[in-house]
């Protein structure tokens, strides 16, 4: 009070706590907002300007938007293949997550805290150990070689999109379910049991009823879950492993781009970065209003 | 239209630590086609149980439900053909009033979309909520929410509504009104139902017959009056009336009545006595309670007969059309009980009074298991029975 006091009497703010606070706010600012700024700079530079000026510094004479053109030049064909797997797998955690949640939470069955910890447990493997069984069990499964791939016409490296699929929804799904869980555990039980009264199934219920009602967990959700399987890099590597390769996401080429054997292209790499940033970015745009309402419930 | 019959049922819950929690316990009731059974009794009683088992929304430990004879306890709660009205109304928010009430004809029957809009649309009109079929729950006040809840469960036309403390979300005023709307309706509906509440006054005024549960048992099952004036124990006299019946501790001393709180004869406060007729009633039992309606005690001018008592005024609450005034037998005790007298009458706190405890008025309880030895008598009790 009599900080707001003394704002007041004099219209100068001199409380040494205020002073203290608001100046480690701003070096805390700075230290988040300059990698950023310098690479929204350096994006914009030649090769040249970027060995001549300071990183932080925006060069007039060094300007081009030639790294642009070139990031999305050679990351398109990543952008595509990453959508690909992330739109389906993403939509398919969230929804496996919902019916997981609906039959744990909402449904009453004998042996559920049994299956619930195991979901539970699926948030905690760490992705480092079950690289190896992942590989063996996809080599098992032989995707690439099935027939399917030639009928179509389609470059067998696409069944790594395929494996991608099914690997990042069956991780997903463990973290929307507890995720779903929260969100229906505050769900009015009385409004289920009336739906049974009134002659609704388990599934009738869910699709009337509780799904309808899911919007802005599904946008939470739909937003954490696109941002993780975009943003990966590890199974990606694992399971598609070459840059190369037809159906290579953008994570893999964007690990390689702008490094040559003549130097590294700081600008081109920049670049690179917030192109492949931009779907993350649309997401939350898009479902940012849910997204909210969401995270408040 | 059917007659639903419970016959012994029983709810055990077994807890975390294996141990079984008994809910409700051999609970028995016939209620016949087109009643209004209110099932009444304090909180945790088992009463909610007892309809939830009804509804089909809890298993039956044991015993069995009939509908018409035919035993419903293995039918899933969609199989029924019973309706309910929860506390919290539970309507759908995302639906509409129109798409709440359409949801169970939907889901339950084969009806043509046609022919469930007109459905709803009437029941809409006759409950006076037509104008807000199109309006979402959020926008609608808690009465409104309330009809919408009961429009949901008429328009199914079930066999047996079932009801659970519907009216307990709504104010004071909105309340009495819905009872009033609630008991019309279901005089025109006719359907049987079963309304769960803990409220006394609801049961009073609302039941064709009401139930009593305390722990888990059945008490009484009678019609309001019959409960009110021939209690078959002490917790329904008790839990019937507002306020409460007096009761005072009785040790029986030949042909008369001791005060002995707590068993403690030399603790009393008065000796009541009693005619022949009251001590064959009595019978071998040592310890009674003595039980007596507010309203039956008399503030008389000046004590003329035995069971006339010299108290004095502790509190006075002025209802209105009545005082309750609460009397004790001598000015250092805490022990009070109470009077109704007529709102017009004064009388001043810290005055002395003379309280007349008419016998004919007067109930008798076994000290130990609490059962009715004997009632008032029943003269003026028939005369208000309401003739049906």
């Amino acid at each position: 009070m009599s900080t707001l006091d003394s704002t007041e009497a004099e219209g100068v703010d001199v409380n040494p706590y205020r002073v203290g606070l608001y100046l480690a706010l701003g070096v805390l600012l700075l230290f988040f907002l300059a990698p950023i700024e310098t690479g929204i700079v350096t994006s914009f530079k030649t090769p040249d300007a970027v060995s001549t000026t300071s990183p932080l510094v925006p060069s007039i004479q060094g300007f081009t938007l030639q790294n642009y053109a070139n990031a999305v030049q050679q990351l398109a064909r990543g952008m595509v293949n990453s959508l690909l797997y992330a739109v389906p797998a993403t939509i398919l955690s969230a929804l496996f997550g919902s019916f997981a949640a609906y039959g744990l939470t909402l449904t009453d069955w004998r042996g559920q805290v049994g299956v619930l910890l195991l979901f539970v447990a699926g948030i905690f493997i760490p992705y480092q150990a079950v690289l190896v069984p992942l590989t063996q069990f996809f080599s098992i499964l032989g995707l690439s070689k099935l027939a399917i791939w030639s009928l179509l016409g389609i470059d067998n490296a696409y069944a790594g999109i395929v494996e991608l699929i099914i690997t990042h929804t069956a991780y997903g799904i463990p973290i929307c379910t507890i995720l779903f869980r929260s969100y229906y555990k505050g769900m009015s039980e009385e409004m289920l049991e009336s739906a049974r009264l009134e002659g609704a199934t388990v599934r009738r219920a869910y699709r009337r009823i509780v799904f309808p009602l899911s919007t802005p967990m599904f946008a939470v959700v739909l937003i954490y879950q696109f941002t993780q399987i975009w943003n990966d890099l590890l199974f990606a590597l694992v399971l598609v492993q070459a840059e190369s390769s037809a159906a290579a996401p953008v994570t893999l080429i964007l690990a390689g781009l702008g490094a040559s054997q003549s130097g590294t292209i700081f600008g081109l790499r920049m670049a690179g970065a917030f192109v492949a940033a931009l779907p993350t970015l649309a997401v939350y745009i898009l479902f940012g209003e849910e997204f909210a309402e969401g995270v408040a419930t | 239209m059917a007659r639903l019959q419970l016959d012994d049922l029983t709810k055990v819950f077994t807890d975390d630590d294996g141990g079984e929690i008994v809910a409700v316990e051999d609970v028995s009731v016939d209620v016949p086609d087109g009643e209004f059974l209110v099932l009444v009794g304090p909180s945790g009683c088992g009463k909610s149980t007892t309809l939830r088992m009804i509804a089909g929304l809890e298993t039956v430990t044991s015993g069995h439900i009939r509908l018409d004879d035919r035993v419903i306890d293995e039918r899933k709660p969609q199989d029924r053909d019973i309706a309910m009205v929860f506390q919290s109304y539970a309507l759908y928010p995302h639906m509409t009033v129109r798409e709440n009430m359409s949801f169970g004809l939907e889901e339950s029957t084969d009806l043509p979309d046609e022919e469930i809009r007109e459905l709803v649309t009437e029941t809409g009109e006759m409950l006076g909520i037509a104008e807000l079929l199109e309006r979402k729950p959020s926008e609608l006040s808690g009465g409104q929410r309330q009809r919408v809840a009961l429009g949901r469960a008429i328009v199914r036309d079930p066999e047996v509504f079932l009801m659970d403390e519907p009216l307990s979300n709504l104010d004071a005023k909105l309340r009495s009104e819905m009872r009033t709307e609630l008991q019309r309706l279901q005089e025109d509906l006719d359907t049987t139902t079963v309304y769960v509440t803990h409220d006394q006054t609801e049961a009073m005024t609302m039941g064709d017959r009401i139930a009593i549960l305390n722990d888990g048992k059945l008490q009484q099952v009678a019609t309001p009056l019959e409960a009110y004036h021939q209690p078959a124990n002490r917790f329904v006299a008790g839990f019937i009336g507002e306020p409460s019946m007096n009761f005072f501790e009785m040790e029986v001393q030949g042909d008369q009545l001791v005060h002995s709180p707590g068993g403690d004869a030399s603790a009393g406060e008065f000796t009541y006595p009693i005619s022949t007729d009251t001590r064959e009633a009595i019978g071998d039992s040592v310890r009674v309670t003595m039980g007596i309606r507010p309203e039956d005690v008399e503030i008389v001018g000046a004590a003329e007969q035995s069971r006339d008592f010299d108290t004095t005024v502790d509190v006075v609450e002025p209802m209105g059309d009545e005082n309750n005034v609460y009397l004790t037998f001598s000015t250092d005790s805490d022990r009070t009980f109470v009077a109704t007298v007529g709102g017009m009458r004064r009388v001043q706190e810290g005055q002395p009074a003379v309280a007349r405890l008419p016998e004919a008025a007067v109930h008798l309880f076994d000290g130990e298991s609490g059962e009715a030895l004997k009632n008032r008598s029943l003269e003026t009790a028939e005369m208000t029975e309401p003739e049906v």
